[in-house]
């Protein structure tokens, strides 16, 4: 019974650590209508950051943000240099072949400077432990859940109250409408883009202390969080979330009652099952005004 | 759709029917006398097993070629087919002592049969939702031969007890590139003829315009996942015909890095024509030999090499020659 609880709550904080990567991928597909293949590098971004930085003698707490920013530097300059040149209006075809070289390229730069083996990321809440009703409860676990809702919580308060998060949902809902209306669009979508990608970096970051940074850490993160999204509905903030806790919960109780090392292959299973489950279901809901 | 079909449908009607014919016949004896060319004329036996490897390895570019090409899809999964080629001819000649010309038709069998349960599965899915389910496909093939005993696991398998066709000696350099590129010329002829055939054409309308096509009565779910069976089994060739150069198949064949060059490949040599990932794949197994590529170098390469040639010339490299020659007589005629 103890070990069912144990699970049930693991399954809760790894869910509340996904909801932050799958909120980026809503996001970018929601504004950009692109489904962003390089999101896992961005995540492996986040991790190797913190790694960097702590290296060069930075506490945690002070790393964890300086990466995030780092990530949102190099996707702004991915934005620019790539995103806006070679992918809005080019049709799906291309801009999942451009996505995915450009996530592949952010991958072997990582293997070209940190090397391809995995690294341990320290932070203080690793070794934290408490006790709550007999259930062990992992300091850093629950460091990244408070961080995701808090981030989370923000973020659609930032979605809801602000002209810019409106801007953002009115590119949305209808790019061509929001330019008439006097938005300056390719901002709103740069801002969206660089927004996404540092939500996948500050969840890398997050989680590199508890899987270690390895080069392609994010590629089972960026299925996962494909199917945290496909789960919620594409492009809502309240899905994303609800989907990350049943895969989160999901992942969770595989692991301790089927397999450890077949888990890796339960990302991609569940997210081959929901899409052939509810694949008109996705292509329905492919906005962004759920929330 | 996207540029590349614009271009690549725009540069078709030259092979019609009528000019076709000699044209194929020529481009064929070309082909056969840059074969002997290389075969007889070249000493080295790395430049001659290269070679062979490359005429292997243009067949999994064809096989990508076909789905990106033909269908308008982004197989990042394709490298399972290629996996089931390499993983099904080294364990029938391994473990299970079957004679190499007898494990390539079944390993190539049994990838057409799994080609139709996962195109049964996936192909209702288009764009970035059958991109990703392949993908997440070749994912699970990794973790599985990285897990299953019968694969070797991580080491993968090795120690090939022979590999010959009847008396031809694959590992023999200069036998293996004969082999592999009468193989490649063979299955070339054949896209060739599927190509101008009714299926061919169907499938050119369904790229085209999938509702359109529907609507006249052809049947998109169907044609679709013929290509996807066509397609398998020129994978799996080419991952067996892979074996007497790598002397290994180690679950890395499942992985991206393998789809980021035959993607690279075809997309150099540009998705419409038929020899295009051919001379892609010429370009890219051979180059990074002679520059001593570190392989992330090469990736990080190959990557940002992907996404020029998108942003330059999404119709292949042939694009910008054809752009700098129209650029050319359009100044010429303003002077």
């Amino acid at each position: 019974m103890d070990l069912l609880f144990q699970t049930l709550l693991n399954g809760l904080m790894l869910g509340a650590g996904y909801a932050l990567v799958a909120v980026g991928l809503t996001l970018v597909f929601g504004t950009l209508h692109v489904v962003n293949f390089a999101h896992g590098a961005f995540f492996a971004l986040g991790g190797y950051g913190v790694l960097l930085l702590q290296q060069m003698g930075l506490p945690y707490l002070a790393a964890l943000p300086l990466a995030v920013l780092l990530v949102a530097a190099v996707g702004f300059a991915c934005e620019i240099a790539i995103v806006r040149r070679a992918i809005y209006d080019r049709g799906e075809h291309g801009s999942i072949i451009v996505t995915f070289a450009a996530g592949q390229a952010i991958v072997a730069a990582i293997i070209l400077v940190a090397g391809p083996d995995p690294m341990p990321v320290a932070s203080p809440f690793a070794q934290a432990t408490t006790t709550v009703f007999g259930l062990f409860l992992s300091g850093q676990r629950l460091f990244i859940a408070v961080v995701s809702l808090v981030v989370l919580i923000g973020f659609a308060a930032w979605l809801k109250r602000s002209v810019r998060g409106q801007q953002l949902l009115a590119v949305a809902q209808n790019a061509r409408g929001a330019l008439y209306s006097g938005i300056d669009v390719p901002t709103i979508r740069a801002l969206a883009f660089v927004l996404g990608v540092s939500a996948a970096g500050l969840s890398g970051a997050l989680l590199a202390s508890i899987i270690s940074a390895f080069p392609t850490m994010g590629d089972a993160n960026m299925i996962t969080a494909f199917t945290v999204v496909i789960l919620g509905g594409l492009g809502s903030i309240p899905g994303a979330l609800l989907g990350a806790m049943a895969i989160g919960l999901g992942n969770a109780f595989f692991e301790t009652y089927v397999s450890v090392s077949w888990t890796p292959a339960l990302g991609w299973v569940l997210v081959i099952v929901v899409l052939l489950l509810w694949p008109q279901g996705l292509m329905g809901r492919a906005q962004l005004h759920r929330h | 759709m996207t540029d590349t079909s614009s271009t690549s449908s725009g540069g078709r009607p030259a092979a019609a029917p009528g000019s076709g014919a000699p044209a194929g016949i020529m481009l064929t004896l070309g082909a056969i006398l840059l074969i002997l060319m290389i075969g007889f004329g070249v000493r080295s036996t790395f430049i001659l097993s290269l070679a062979g490897y490359t005429c292997a390895f243009a067949l999994f570019a064809l096989s990508i070629n076909l789905m990106l090409g033909g269908l308008g899809e982004v197989p990042l999964g394709q490298c399972i087919f290629f996996g089931v080629g390499a993983y099904g001819t080294a364990m029938l000649t391994i473990e299970a002592g079957v004679p190499f010309v007898a494990a390539v038709p079944v390993a190539m069998a049994a990838s057409a049969v799994l080609a139709i349960g996962i195109g049964w599965l996936t192909l209702r899915l288009t764009g970035a939702y059958f991109s990703i389910v392949s993908w997440g496909l070749a994912g699970v093939m990794m973790v599985a031969a990285m897990n299953l005993e019968v694969t070797g696991g991580p080491l993968g398998l090795f120690g090939f007890p022979s590999l010959t066709v009847g008396p031809v000696d694959l590992t023999d350099p200069q036998s293996y590139f004969f082999f592999t590129a009468v193989i490649l010329l063979l299955v070339l002829a054949f896209l060739a003829r599927v190509r101008s055939s009714r299926f061919g054409h169907a499938i050119e309308s369904i790229r085209q315009s999938r509702h359109l096509a529907q609507s006249v009565g052809v049947d998109v779910f169907r044609e679709r996942l013929k290509m996807l069976v066509l397609s398998a089994p020129v994978a799996a060739l080419a991952g067996a015909l892979c074996l007497p150069y790598t002397q290994i198949v180690t679950p890395e064949v499942f992985s991206v890095v393998l789809t980021v060059d035959a993607l690279l490949a075809v997309l150099i040599g540009g998705t419409g024509l038929l020899f295009g990932p051919v001379i892609g794949t010429a370009i890219f197994t051979i180059l990074p030999q002679f520059l001593k590529l570190d392989p992330n170098v090469k990736v990080l390469v190959f990557s940002l090499a992907i996404i020029l040639v998108m942003m330059l010339a999404p119709g292949g490299l042939h694009q910008i020659g054809r752009a700098v020659m129209a650029r050319l007589t359009r100044g010429e005629g303003g002077r």
